[in-house]
């Protein structure tokens, strides 16, 4: 202790002690401790002359002194500034803070984050195209990569160029087999409508993802083996649906092989043939019928309206189906409506196998423990294990899951 | 990382840095953990000063962190200078740099320039409720009230809510005053309580009333109490308002029910216009129920017990001489089933109304509509504590209005502890409809304000059960 002491009281006195008098600091303040943890690395600046004062407030001057320049420039530029102008130095600050805003932002952009009607709804809207920006980059770095790493592998291969051409004329020939065949669903395929008529219940942002959704739905059923005959019912021309998926599309959107019509699907098929799917529905489908017109509404809803499609099917008297997730899956989370794309493989894998354990393994994994094979009993014990160990949720919790999926028919106690 | 005690040499600096794992971040790890452990700010120079020396610049977050640092050890030149240097590097500076410099300068003697930038904040954007509470704050410690109100009524001007802090703040610093003015103001701000139906915490209460037992010669006392079943006021004997909406109220409200709840958007979301309308037309041939019941809610109430049961029980309660019920229910329920018996269903048709909705129809909007349909004095029954209903309301003064209405009204059963019991009474505790209002209300003379314990009341439909009474002798 008394040598530790020593050498605390040398480094003091070496090069702390000026610097704490000077500034009215009582050296027992500091712990020991840290003192001594430092002292390592004091020792070796011994070798420093000792006289060297800190000024403390020098980056004031190295601040204010770059400023001299600076200030004579902005001078000459008017003080207010415009509406658009000062969002984007407003932005910039943001950006400077370290909050999620995006580096480069569009003129169009802007103006949308002007238009948000509050505070949150800016940050949102900075935050989504913050991570379409990192989204972006990132992609285009790993292509970049991808593009050096096959021209080093170029390099060495001198016969590449013939695998190209196999390749390149295999997948045409792919498409064009994929093409005879949605051709062939058009005339004598079972017809599948999307419904086009929720455009008013959505955002812009809902209707973007909407469509998103629909291309890969048709993309799967363009390539799998017994292609529904899709129809795009309630088709506005000019909607905000026909914009987004031209600019998806592009010039493919005229050679699609689907049927696009404004008419409503009542028009087209007899009413006693149609069924609404809709996860509002009372009713639960049992079995695929392969005789019946599937209705599928073209909706996301972010914020989760219960009942639009419902009320839809209600005023057109159709019947209605669910699929019967809770017989088949044991719910943990999530809404259990589901993606348009899951509900093209879904009903695609039904329509070839009527198998309702393959149908629903497109159900994503997150929204289900397990599928109902086993006794309930066992499953509610698993589902208990799986909360506490996994969420970290108490037994009254998983119980709670276990009687809001499975309302009457097991009893718990 | 643990920043050290005193400021460090460039070179120290450099090997802390080159010791510490991911050295891009080193500035910013070091001077959060500043703020964290609430280091002597000469380390925090030092920092800066080595960063300046290195880079030639100081990054924008660095300085804003260095700001907290100060802000938060109220090192007023400090934080002016921080200011002066950064309205020289930058054209203009955000929010959070903004809400640091105000609240840091309003604690000072120069609060002054607090506002100044407040007026600046207001030429970007609307300044958050924070920056007012500092400003506003600033100014009543400073006795400059008139001031402090201006900016209070600004800040409601732009919709920007008050905290509750900033409210009771005003009757901290008017203690004491003799102002008819101020007085006013004061008054004013308890209103506002009143509309928006915030209940005041309890030292919030307390700032109230040492305010109102301040005022000179005024002659206020003060008591707290808990208010009768009956609406009387134990201290005072004054009768509280009863909970009845006005005419106008009433009318607009049971209007809204029907537009927004009803219909919404689309009216085969709840139900289906055939459906509606032959309801309307069963309700207007029977008008005016005393009573209308949620069938199936009530019928869960035991759930040992039949449905039917728990129904016929509820019934056979409300059923009194004359009064005229309605029980609502569903079309599943006529089925004879292990929980309907048909036979226990017939009986109970001979002493109240019934309508069944569709199996997929929302019964409680039909609730709604026949209770208020058959005037003021008619009650509902149910457990539902209808917060989706009131969330399709389209503005908060309607649902205010919702909520002063269910409270009125809505008749809620619960299992008493002891069970076997087939008399219905015993099993089940009957919490009644509030017979006053719960809101801050005054005669002129006398002044009541409901008040919460602070951990007590998290949910929005219970409403305090204590109360400060306030009267002139």
């Amino acid at each position: 202790m008394q040598s530790a002491n020593m050498l605390l009281r040398k480094i003091v006195r070496s090069s702390v002690l000026p610097f704490a008098a000077q500034h009215g600091m009582k050296k027992d303040l500091f712990p020991l401790s840290r003192t001594l943890s430092l002292s390592l690395c004091l020792k070796q600046d011994k070798s420093r002359e000792p006289s060297e004062k800190l000024d403390l407030d020098e980056w004031k001057k190295v601040m204010k002194s770059g400023l001299q320049e600076e200030v004579s420039e902005t001078v000459s530029e008017p003080k207010e500034l415009s509406g658009l102008a000062a969002a984007r130095e407003t932005l910039e600050m943001w950006r400077l803070a370290g909050r999620a805003v995006p580096e480069n932002i569009s003129e169009e952009e802007l103006k949308t984050f002007m238009e948000c009607p509050s505070k949150s709804a800016k940050k949102k809207y900075l935050k989504y195209l913050h991570l379409k920006e990192l989204h972006k980059k990132n992609d285009k770095r790993k292509m970049r990569e991808k593009r050096e790493r096959r021209l080093e592998d170029q390099a060495s291969k001198t016969d590449e160029t013939k695998k190209n051409s196999f390749l390149c004329m295999w997948s045409s020939t792919m498409d064009k087999a994929y093409n005879w065949r949605a051709a062939q669903s058009m005339i004598f395929g079972q017809p599948l409508v999307f419904d086009m008529s929720y455009e008013k219940e959505m955002s812009l942002r809902e209707v973007t993802n909407t469509v998103r959704q629909i291309v890969l739905s048709e993309s799967c059923n363009r390539r799998s083996a017994d292609p529904f005959h899709i129809h795009f019912c309630n088709f506005k021309d000019d909607s905000l649906y026909h914009r987004e998926f031209v600019k998806q599309y592009r010039e493919a959107w005229g050679r699609l092989l689907v049927t696009v019509t404004d008419q409503c699907y009542t028009e087209l098929f007899p009413k006693d043939k149609l069924i609404y799917l809709t996860a509002d529905s009372p009713k639960v489908m049992k079995t695929f019928d392969h005789d019946k017109i599937y209705i599928v509404g073209s909706m996301v809803d972010k914020s989760i309206k219960t009942g639009v499609s419902l009320a839809r099917a209600k005023r057109l008297g159709l019947e209605t189906a669910a699929l019967p997730l809770e017989k088949y899956l044991l719910w943990s989370t999530g809404a259990k409506n589901l993606t348009l794309d899951q509900m093209m493989h879904i009903l695609l894998t039904l329509k070839d196998t009527a198998d309702w354990k393959k149908a629903l393994e497109f159900v994503p994994k997150r929204k289900y423990c397990d599928f109902v094979n086993k006794p309930v009993k066992e499953l509610k014990k698993t589902l208990d294990l799986i909360n506490t160990l996994k969420l970290g949720k108490g037994r009254e919790e998983g119980q709670k899951q276990f009687a809001k999926s499975y309302p009457k028919k097991y009893k718990l106690k | 990382v643990q920043p050290p005690e005193k400021p460090l040499q460039a070179e120290e600096w450099n090997k802390l840095r080159e010791d510490f794992q991911s050295p891009e971040i080193f500035e910013e790890v070091m001077l959060n953990s500043m703020i964290r452990c609430n280091s002597p700010i000469d380390v925090a120079k030092s920092l800066l000063t080595h960063l300046a020396k290195r880079d030639g610049d100081i990054a924008y977050n660095v300085l804003v962190k260095y700001l907290t640092l100060c802000v938060q050890q109220g090192q007023v030149a400090e934080i002016r200078d921080v200011y002066d240097i950064m309205k020289g590097r930058f054209k203009v500076l955000e929010s959070g740099a903004y809400k640091l410099l105000i609240r840091g300068l309003s604690n000072s003697d120069q609060w002054r320039m607090a506002l100044t930038l407040l007026e600046e904040v207001k030429k970007m954007m609307i300044p958050s409720r924070t920056c007012y509470e500092s400003c506003i704050k600033a100014a009543g410690r400073h006795q400059e009230m008139k001031l402090a109100f201006e900016l209070y009524d600004e800040m409601l001007a732009k919709d920007v809510v008050p905290t509750l802090d900033v409210l009771q703040s005003f009757f901290d610093f008017s203690r004491g005053m003799k102002d008819a003015e101020l007085q006013k103001e004061l008054f004013g701000i308890l209103l506002y309580l009143r509309e928006n139906q915030i209940y005041p915490h309890k030292t919030f209460m307390r700032s109230i009333k040492l305010w109102f037992e301040s005022i000179p010669g005024g002659n206020w006392r003060g008591h707290l109490t808990n208010i009768k079943d009956s609406g009387q006021c134990p201290v005072c004997n004054h009768q509280l308002e009863d909970s009845n909406l006005t005419e106008e109220e009433y009318s607009n409200l049971s209007e809204r029910i029907i537009r927004d709840v009803i219909h919404g958007t689309d009216t085969f979301r709840k139900t289906s216009p055939q459906e509606f309308e032959a309801f309307q037309t069963f309700v207007e041939n029977r008008l005016p129920f005393d009573i209308v019941i949620d069938g199936l809610n009530v019928s869960h109430i035991k759930s040992r017990r039949m449905q039917c049961e728990n129904l016929f029980d509820a019934v056979n309660c409300l059923a009194k001489e004359n009064t005229r019920l309605l029980v609502l229910g569903r079309k599943h329920m006529l089925m004879n089933s292990s929980n309907w018996k048909r036979e226990i269903m017939k009986e109970m048709q001979n002493k109240a109304d019934f309508f069944f909705a569709e199996n997929i129809s929302e019964d409680d909007a039909f609730l709604l509509y026949a209770t208020l349909r058959s005037g003021k004095h008619c009650k509902f029954v149910t457990r539902d504590f209808l917060r989706d209903h009131k969330a399709c309301l389209p503005n908060s003064l309607t649902r205010h209005l919702f909520r002063k209405w269910q409270r009125g009204h809505q008749i809620a059963f619960s299992p008493s502890a002891e069970g076997r019991s087939i008399n219905f009474s015993s099993v089940f505790s009957q919490q009644p409809a509030f017979r006053y209002d719960c809101v801050v209300q005054t005669t002129g003379d006398t002044w009541h304000i409901p008040y919460k314990d602070v951990f007590e009341e998290k949910y929005s439909y219970q409403v305090p059960r204590k109360w400060l009474c306030i009267q002139q002798k």
